[in-house]
């Protein structure tokens, strides 16, 4: 097994002592088992640095901008009532959940606690959504 | 926070920006209703009140009168119109809470809050980034 590792030198084993008796003498050809037979053998420390036909690191050139959600880039404010209303039940009043609104999770934590402050202040009803609020477009994944 | 014992000058560069809201009553059925002089008397006293503990009144900002959400019950009335103003101010944190018990006194004020200049980041949002389950998987090294 050694001589896999080391392809410099055979060292004389006792596989090859007992070859030798078998040849029963004759000097030119040595029996060899094949375990220990020299094979060009390719290490990876040694070829790698030669070879030129590895792949060259680059970023990945068909890489997608990273996906953005509706809020993305707009700035979310406790006042702007009919805003916070779109993500909130015309029934019930209660603030979808991200799987509703499909928002990320700075955009719908803000949104949260935006509507809170909205009902504690007084800008936002809390129990229904404010009527004139119900005909704006639907952006939220609900189905009525 | 709000009892950290700064040096006057340091209060000063630590000072938050403070906005104040207050919801003044514009009618309600058996009280008596707010008009022009008596809204801008209810201004005035706030500001002043603001000022003397010395807070910086940078503008004042009318939301427009129009009716509650939901009806409030204060000082013995149910009130179900408003006006909304927005006071924008910067000033030491410590006058927060003597303020509100000053603005909690004041019967013409329905609701009062302070809350802190909101600071918008939004233009650094760079969109959803893809979670790395690997890493959350790999136990951290403490």
């Amino acid at each position: 097994m050694g001589a896999r590792a080391s392809c410099a030198q055979r060292v004389l084993g006792e596989a090859d002592m007992a070859a030798l008796a078998v040849a029963g003498g004759r000097r030119c050809c040595r029996w060899v088992p094949a375990l220990m037979w020299e094979r060009p053998c390719r290490l990876q420390h040694q070829q790698a640095a030669a070879e030129s036909d590895l792949p060259i690191e680059m970023e990945n050139p068909y890489e997608e901008p990273p996906k953005r959600c509706i809020l993305c880039g707009i700035n979310v404010d406790y006042k702007n009532v009919q805003l916070l209303s779109q993500f909130v039940s015309p029934y019930t009043g209660r603030i979808y959940g991200r799987h509703i609104t499909g928002l990320c999770n700075k955009k719908q934590k803000e949104i949260s606690k935006a509507i809170k402050r909205a009902h504690i202040l007084g800008f936002m009803p809390v129990m229904f959504k404010n009527p004139s609020f119900l005909t704006d477009p639907k952006i939220c994944n609900v189905k009525y | 926070m709000w009892g950290c014992p700064f040096h006057p000058w340091k209060q000063l560069v630590l000072s938050l920006n403070l906005i104040h809201l207050a919801v003044f009553p514009t009618s309600a059925p058996w009280a008596v209703l707010l008009g022009q002089p008596e809204t801008a008397a209810v201004l005035k006293r706030t500001v002043e009140a603001l000022m003397e503990r010395g807070a910086i009144v940078r503008n004042l900002e009318n939301l427009g009168e129009r009716a509650l959400p939901y009806k409030i019950s204060k000082h013995n009335h149910r009130h179900r119109r408003g006006g909304y103003f927005l006071v924008d101010l910067e000033g030491p944190p410590s006058i927060v809470s003597t303020m509100m018990d000053h603005l909690g006194r004041d019967i013409d004020i329905i609701r009062r809050a302070f809350i802190k200049y909101p600071v918008s980041k939004t233009e650094e949002c760079s969109g959803i980034v893809p979670v790395n389950c690997e890493d959350k998987l790999i136990p951290k090294k403490k």
